[in-house]
């Protein structure tokens, strides 16, 4: 491990990112509209009335929860793993004594910087004007931070151990896509899971996709408490496990592939 | 003796090409039924190399340069064969051996683009884990070396591309590598860059008696830098040694360049010794190519024979050689 090279490398990127904020907030920009759409479908469908328990107000406080998780979770770095392997490009990366995960990494982190530096205000006037109902308790704001942070894990290996596929596919990314599609309808972002019809609320809750993005948003929100709670985090813990040793076991048998036939 | 630096052993690579003729029928075919072709990049090589030597690593394209150095810094896994660099199996990609290596390649960029140079350095001193003070002194060696001072600070997508060699090359040495791999580091460049990167690398080579593996196809690099120069083609090692050695071997000839006087110049023609031959003759000027042994005999002869105003005797140009050489694929 060389954390104090990755450390660097983060630092730098988030200078070389700054260059280009303009870009990166098109970007966040442009992630921001499809929860945006359903915060107004959802609000305006519920009205004075409340629907399957949630009111107006509650369901702008989910979509502006969801809005800030969905950009701290999503790993926009993944989409460039493939054109990294594709183009040889990681051979430069492998003759350093660090492990390639670290550039990767360091774009995550830095683009967390950039786009939160655009989604943070914005979700702050959204919030004056749209007048969120938030129930939420210390508990549940303690909870949220492991969960966010499992969240982002998850949502990065899952997508990187997709990304990994580039060793043997030229156009493996297109299975990124897919995954964005899954976590657009299972993930909270189209509705609430707690409001999809019962087959596919199994679905989700049975999936990695809901612990990527809604399951912390569920948690902030106060909408999961005792058992409900605790079997989100195993879930989350385990598709994590899960995600990691997938992306483990890519890389190696990745590499040792790259290693053959060139690079 | 020393012990050699890099020794490498029956080295070979074979890479697997999917291979399908052109065309729409074919292309679906090939989603049912791949075929592959065994391509031996490099076939049973042999050399080691004393540290602090410089090396010049020569073939056409496609002869497997790039690959042997590509299995030296790690990269990739040879077929068979062994290969040792600074006491360490460079494919096991162990943290102390990359350390120690550095690789620059002419066609690939390690610089960030975004940022100016100075930061991709700082950068690479923090993943070399190389210590504050011996980071300044090192790039301000380097700085001074090629005299690049003022690009520090300017971002690398504004610089042109023989400042941004420069840029490479302080980037790869900022860790002070005892072993350097150079891929045709040149490539692109205008000549006073070509020659200010030629001194450079002859100079860090003397001052920190790194070992140089260079390949470039330019021959002004080689001559001027690398003693020994070991050649590949079609995978396979052809020479190893002199440079001189392989002019001599390959071309045992020498070149005769005559200015003659003008008015008496079209009556020279039964004055030529038979063993001479005339490459180029145009009004009073001649290149003749004649035996190495006999060239002494044939240039007095001339001299006594011929109105001779100027004479110049020299080996045939390095870049004929190399190519009598890719074509032939024979020493």
């Amino acid at each position: 491990m060389n954390h104090r090279g990755g450390w660097a490398l983060v630092r730098s990127t988030w200078l070389s990112w700054m260059q280009h904020r303009s870009f990166f907030f098109v970007l966040a920009f442009g992630w921001m509209i499809p929860p945006l759409v359903y915060l107004l479908v959802w609000s305006t469908a519920a009205g004075s009335q409340a629907i399957n328990g949630f009111t107006r107000g509650e369901f702008v406080a989910y979509y502006l929860v969801l809005i800030l998780v969905n950009q701290l979770t999503y790993a926009q770095t993944n989409w460039t793993v493939g054109d990294v392997i594709r183009e040889g490009k990681i051979s430069q990366m492998l003759l350093y004594p660090m492990s390639p995960l670290y550039n990767t990494l360091s774009s995550e982190f830095a683009g967390k910087v950039v786009y939160m530096t655009f989604a943070v205000p914005v979700t702050a006037v959204l919030a004056v004007l749209l007048h969120p109902e938030l129930h939420t308790t210390p508990g549940h704001v303690l909870a949220f931070i492991p969960a966010l942070i499992f969240a982002w894990a998850l949502r990065f290996f899952w997508g990187y151990w997709l990304a990994l596929l580039a060793f043997w596919a030229t156009r493996a990314d297109a299975l990124l896509a897919v995954q964005d599609t899954l976590v657009f309808l299972l993930a909270g972002q189209v509705a609430p899971t707690l409001l999809l019809p019962g087959a596919l609320r199994g679905l989700a809750n049975v999936l990695p996709f809901r612990y990527m993005v809604g399951f912390p948003v569920e948690v902030l929100t106060g909408q999961l408490n005792g058992s409900a709670l605790w079997v989100g985090f195993a879930a989350q813990v385990g598709w994590l496990m899960i995600a990691v040793l997938l992306y483990k076991w890519m890389w190696r048998t990745g590499l040792r592939r790259y290693s053959a036939i060139g690079g | 003796m020393a012990q050699p630096i890099i020794t490498v052993r029956q080295l070979s690579k074979t890479y697997r090409v999917p291979e399908r003729d052109a065309g729409l029928l074919a292309s679906i075919k090939s989603l049912a039924r791949r075929t592959y072709n065994d391509v031996q990049a490099v076939r049973d090589i042999n050399f080691s190399l004393e540290a602090g030597e410089i090396v010049g690593f020569i073939g056409p394209n496609g002869a497997g340069k790039t690959t042997t150095l590509k299995m030296l810094c790690g990269l990739l896994h040879p077929t068979s064969g062994e290969a040792e660099v600074a006491g360490y199996i460079p494919w096991q990609r162990s943290g102390v051996y990359l350390r120690r290596i550095s690789m620059v390649m002419g066609n690939k960029s390690q610089m960030m683009w975004d940022i100016p140079p100075l930061d991709t350095f700082r950068v690479l001193g923090e993943i070399y884990h190389v210590p504050a003070a011996e980071f300044k002194q090192t790039l301000d060696e380097l700085v001074e070396l090629l005299d690049m001072g003022e690009l520090l600070t300017r971002p690398v997508r504004n610089l042109s591309l023989g400042e941004r060699m420069k840029c490479e090359m302080v980037a790869a040495l900022i860790h002070r590598p005892s072993v350097l791999f150079l891929d045709e580091p040149t490539l692109g460049l205008d000549v006073s860059t070509q020659r200010r990167l030629r001194r450079f690398v002859a100079d860090y080579n003397r001052r920190r008696g790194a070992t140089v593996i260079l390949t470039s196809h330019y021959m002004a690099d080689v001559v001027e830098l690398c003693p020994r120069v070991i050649l590949i083609h079609q995978g396979s090692l052809l020479y190893d040694g002199a440079l001189s050695g392989l002019v001599e071997r390959l071309a045992p000839f020498k070149l005769i360049r005559l200015t003659l006087n003008q008015e008496q110049a079209p009556t020279i023609d039964g004055h030529l010794p038979p063993n001479v031959e005339v490459l180029e003759r145009e009004n009073g000027r001649l290149v003749l190519r004649a035996g190495r042994a006999e060239t002494p005999a044939i240039t007095s002869r001339l001299l006594d024979t011929l109105p001779v105003v100027d004479l110049v005797v020299e080996d045939p140009p390095i870049e004929a050689v190399i190519d009598q050489i890719y074509q032939e694929a024979k020493v």
